[in-house]
Order: structure tokens, then C-alpha cells, then sequence
């Protein structure tokens, strides 16, 4: 704390005194304070940096070894201990275009009626509330919930579509919150301009706001594409093969899938040591499919961007 | 009510939750000229202008009582439309707000939304507003540049052009030149002054010498009542009201 001066000065000349002194001492205090501060980020930073380059690097060093051309388009051999896991790619992809196709129509509708249409008022921040509260349940909640909704009431069995639906709910907080948030950022006079020409307020949504978001929200859904790639839990009941010795037919159908190879190749059989490589391995596909979804979907994103700005 | 009034305002009430506005205000809009609301900042010339399109529709909580005519329909009963009202009242913000599109964009976006018309005739109507607008000649060329780049006296013909594209009958200005330089703000009175032969132009201003240059009548208004309404040229040089005199000579307390 810096020090504290009595004020007990009597004239202005002592008065300005005291307070200049004051001045001095609380400038130099907060010159130490801004160090500290900028300290701590910069230490906080590198531990992020470090943990995640880390992890990266770890999957790198353990899995390189069995990457090869191979490895991306064979299925595998041997009860999996050898070939490749070009299925498990494949309903990776399937599952998380699904769940796209299934949380981001339903997370801008959502967050549309929430911003735009709905009173702001007791009702909405209950909803999201709930909303939030979606967000912190487990995934393995999840893959029950669509165990029993879809894959035994609905009948769908195990299969993509089950499966895509699960992930699209899973995902559907982070969807809602980024859409809402990139919603609300579209100024306010946009929506005026538009109206006072008598544009109705759907037109005014559909031509101008929404456009003028979609940047945003594929900021936001970007999380969600990462975690409907790697979840495993989700899948489990609902989508995910142990091994199928051909690609998928219809969204009926199982697939394998990244997350749930490296889970049962490191937890189920006899095989566990032999197939590190291989757990490594296809942990290196997984983690570089969520970075290319990634970085498509920033590409598209800035490409938007260029083209719309305020 | 006048016979050429296409606005009667009826004994209008208008509150913010429980804040009340503006109180008893009743004057009529004449057709093809050019009117002016003048008074100090807060006494309701913005409500009262975005009570005319049913902008404040768009604030929760508010309440008008009494009846708002636009040709001598109330735009305030349960049948009536907004959207259709403001095709009719189009309206001009203080803050010039182009839409992110082109320059072309921008003036088609309304026409395009709501009526089937051919390319051409499109091409047409962006021309001729612009045109209107005094702002073709600047933008020929850049018709498909972003709107945002352009300077913000010519971003505030560009909305000009854009309301004027919807063909309304009445026009509502919410202080347009207050956020320009005075070239900018010559052109858009010059402009004013153009369109009151085919518009209805009801314009809020804190600027008394524009007021008394571009309109016909003038209404002063104070703490949300009408305290005079009268020709320009009466309430500039001989006002009735004492409160009036003192606003517009600035030797207001
Ligand atoms: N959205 C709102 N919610 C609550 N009160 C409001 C709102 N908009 C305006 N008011 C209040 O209504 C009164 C009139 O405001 P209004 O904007 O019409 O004034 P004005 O005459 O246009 O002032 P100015 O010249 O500063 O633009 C003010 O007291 C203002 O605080
Ligand atoms: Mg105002």
C-alpha cells in the first residue's frame, strides 16, 4: 500500500504540497503495481503456451512414428493392432459436420428469439440460466440423454444421426452464447435504418442483422466444432463402432470415430501397450482435424469479415 | 383540422414507463412544407418526431394516448401496421447510418425487399435518388464501393437518397446537419428546400438560423408541451409567447 499522508495541512501552499507529495508516491506505487500486473500475464501466458505446446509436442513425438499414407486411408488390421484408421477419420468428419448442421440453425434461431424478438424480462433470464446450466453438464449426461431419446425412443439405434444430434445438443450452449453475443455487437442503428424504410423486422434480421453476425458467431462456434470432434462420452451410446469393416451407408448407420478408437484402444483388450503408437497416433489425426476445421472456418470468417465492416 | 394537413396530431400523451414525455399535444403538419421543431435538448422534438413512423414502437415500456392522423387515418389503432405506416413516413437520423453494403446496395436494399422490379428500373431508382440527393455526381463511378467510406456529409445525402428511394410521402429529419461542416449542411438545406415540392418535411433542429432559413412554420416546444406553433417568419420576428422570444434570441435560463 502506499503510504498515507495526514492531511492536516492549513494554508493552499501546504495543501498542494501534501497533495503533490501524495502524487509522487502514488505514481511510483503504481509504476510497481503495473510491473507486477504485467508480470503475472506474462507468467500466466507462458504456462498456457508451455502446457498447451507441450501436449502438442508430446502427441507429436509419441505418434509421429505411425503416420503415414497408410495410416489416413487404410482400416485397420490385426483386432487393431496395425493398419490404418481411415474409418475413424471419416465418422470424426460425419459426426461433426452433424452436429453443425444440427447445433448452428438451432443455436442462431435460439439466440435470434432471445436478442430480437423475445421481452427482455424475467422469462428470458430464466432460459438462460438454463441455458448456462446446459453448458456445465457432463458429456456423459449427454450421451445418456441421447441414448434414451434418440437411439431408443426415436428408434434411430446407434448411428451418425443419433450420434450428430447428441453432439449438435452438446454443443448447442456455445453456439447460443457466441450467436448471442455477435447478435447484440450488430449496432443498433442498423435495425433502426432498416426499419424506418418499412423493411419488416424479419427482413431486418434475415438481410441485415444476421449477415452482419455471421462473423461472429463462427468466431464462437469454432469452440464447438473442437469439442464436438473430441468428445467421447457423447458417442459412446450413441454413435460410436468399435470397429466396422466398411464406411458408413446411410446416417442410420455406426461409425467409428477418433475419440472412441483412442479410448478403446487404451482402456479394452490386450493390447493396450502394443497400440500406444497407434492411440498416439490417431490422437495426432484427431488434433490436427480440429485445427484444420479450425482454420477453415477462420478463413471463412476473415473472408466475411473483409467484406462486411462498420 | 386544417384542409391541407396530412398529419393531425390529437391531443397526443406519451410516456417512458411512468415518465411522461410529452403532455396535450395537438398541431397539424401541412402538406408540402417544410416544418421545424426547435426547443431545448430533452423536451421531446425526437419523441414526438418517432412517434410520427412508429419508431418508438421499438422502445419497451412506452405508452401513447390520444391519436396520431396520417390522412385522416389514426396510425395508432390495433389494425394499423407500423411497417406500413413508416413505407409512407420514411425517416432520416441524426448519426448518418448507411448500411455496410455499396452505395448501391444501400439505396436498393428497401425497393428490392418490397416491390418486383426489374434491374433496370432499379438502376433507375438508385440513380434518380441519388440525384435527388445531390450526391450522383460525387458517387457515379464508386457505386459499388462500401458506403462507410464515404465522408460523413455525403454518408447523410446517401440516407437521404435511401429514404427517398421508398417514395414517401412525408419525410422526418432528426437533426441531420448536426454532425456535418457547413458545406455539407448548405447542400442538405439546399436539398430540403428542393424536396418540399413533392415532400412533406417535418425537421428537428437546434440551429435557430436553419430553422428560420429552410422552414415554413416553426413549433417550439418546452419540457414536452407545444408552447407555439406558428409560420416561421411570425414566430422568428414577432412571437406571441414571451418563452418563445427568449429560446430563439438565446436568452434562454
Ligand atoms: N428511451 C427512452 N427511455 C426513457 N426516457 C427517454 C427515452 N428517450 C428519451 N427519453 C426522455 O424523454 C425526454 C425527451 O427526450 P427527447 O429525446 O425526445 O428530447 P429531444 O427534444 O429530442 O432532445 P435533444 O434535443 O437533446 O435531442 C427526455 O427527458 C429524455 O430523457
Ligand atoms: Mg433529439
Amino acid at each position: 500500500m502506499p503510504p498515507r499522508y495526514p492531511l492536516k495541512a492549513k494554508g493552499y501552499k501546504e495543501l498542494t504540497n501534501v497533495i503533490n507529495k501524495i502524487k509522487d508516491n502514488s505514481m511510483q506505487w503504481r509504476y510497481f503495481k503495473q510491473k507486477i500486473f504485467f508480470g503475472a500475464v506474462r507468467i500466466s501466458a507462458l504456462i498456457i503456451v508451455l502446457t498447451l505446446g507441450g501436449i502438442v509436442f508430446h502427441i507429436i513425438f509419441n505418434g509421429i512414428g505411425v503416420i503415414s499414407w497408410d495410416f489416413i486411408t487404410k482400416y485397420p488390421t490385426d483386432s487393431m493392432t496395425k493398419g490404418g484408421i481411415m474409418p475413424a477419420i471419416i465418422g470424426t468428419l460425419y459426426l461433426t459436420v452433424g452436429a453443425i448442421s444440427v447445433g448452428l440453425p438451432l443455436g442462431i434461431v435460439s439466440a435470434i428469439y432471445l436478442t430480437e424478438y423475445a421481452r427482455q424480462g424475467k422469462i428470458v433470464r430464466i432460459i438462460k440460466v438454463g441455458i448456462n446450466c446446459l453448458a456445465g453438464v457432463p458429456s456423459v449426461v449427454f450421451g445418456l440423454f441421447g441414448l434414451g431419446l434418440f437411439v431408443v425412443f426415436l428408434k434411430f439405434g446407434s448411428s451418425i444421426l443419433a450420434g450428430s444430434l447428441t453432439l449438435g445438443f452438446l454443443i448447442l450452449p456455445t453456439i447460443i452464447g457466441a450467436a448471442e453475443e455477435a447478435l447484440k455487437s450488430v449496432p443498433q442503428t442498423f435495425r433502426e435504418a432498416s426499419l424506418a424504410l418499412g423493411v419488416s423486422k424479419w427482413q431486418t434480421i434475415f438481410r441485415i442483422v444476421l449477415p452482419n453476425a455471421l462473423p461472429g458467431i463462427m468466431t464462437g462456434s469454432i469452440l464447438g466444432i473442437g469439442r464436438a470432434a473430441g468428445e467421447t462420452a457423447p458417442i459412446m451410446f450413441t454413435a460410436a463402432a468399435y470397429f466396422t469393416s466398411k464406411l458408413p451407408g446411410s446416417i442410420f448407420d455406426e461409425v467409428m470415430a477418433l475419440p472412441y478408437h483412442i479410448y478403446v484402444l487404451a482402456t479394452a483388450g490386450t493390447n493396450i501397450e502394443q497400440t500406444r503408437p497407434i492411440q498416439f497416433g490417431t490422437a495426432l489425426v484427431l488434433v490436427a482435424l480440429v485445427l484444420g476445421i479450425d482454420l477453415i472456418a477462420i478463413v471463412i470468417r476473415s473472408y466475411m469479415r473483409k467484406q462486411k465492416r462498420w | 383540422m386544417g384542409v391541407n394537413a396530412i398529419i393531425n396530431v390529437n391531443d397526443v400523451n406519451f410516456y417512458y414507463g411512468n415518465f411522461k414525455a410529452l403532455t396535450d399535444i395537438k398541431m397539424d403538419f401541412k402538406k408540402n412544407l417544410v416544418t421545424a421543431l426547435i426547443g431545448p435538448s430533452g423536451c421531446g422534438k425526437s419523441t414526438l418526431l418517432r412517434l410520427l413512423n412508429r419508431m418508438n414502437d421499438l422502445i419497451d415500456g412506452t405508452k401513447v394516448e390520444g391519436e396520431i392522423l396520417f390522412a385522416g387515418q389514426n396510425i395508432y389503432a390495433p389494425d394499423v401496421d407500423p411497417v406500413e405506416i413508416r413505407k409512407k413516413i420514411g425517416m432520416v437520423f441524426q448519426k448518418p447510418n448507411p448500411f455496410p453494403k455499396t452505395i448501391y446496395n444501400n439505396i436498393s436494399y428497401g425497393p428490392k425487399l418490397m416491390w418486383n422490379l426489374s434491374k433496370s428500373d432499379i438502376d433507375d431508382l438508385v440513380e434518380q435518388s441519388l440525384k435527388q440527393a445531390v450526391l450522383w455526381d460525387e458517387v457515379k463511378d464508386i457505386l459499388n464501393k462500401s458506403a462507410m467510406n464515404l465522408s460523413g456529409g455525403q454518408q447523410q445525402r446517401l440516407c437521404i437518397a435511401r429514404a427517398l428511394a421508398m417514395k414517401p410521402d412525408v419525410l422526418l429529419m432528426d437533426e441531420p446537419t448536426s454532425a456535418l461542416d457547413p458545406i455539407s449542411t448548405a447542400k442538405i438545406e439546399e436539398l430540403i428546400d428542393d424536396l418540399k415540392k413533392n415532400y412533406t418535411i417535418i425537421i428537428v433542429t437546434h440551429n435557430m438560423q436553419q430553422a428560420a432559413r429552410i422552414s415554413d412554420e416553426t413549433a417550439f416546444f418546452y419540457i414536452g408541451k407545444l408552447i407555439e406553433y406558428n409560420k416561421t417568419g411570425k414566430i422568428f420576428t414577432k412571437p406571441d409567447v414571451q418563452h418563445t422570444e427568449d429560446y430563439i434570441t438565446g436568452r434562454f435560463g
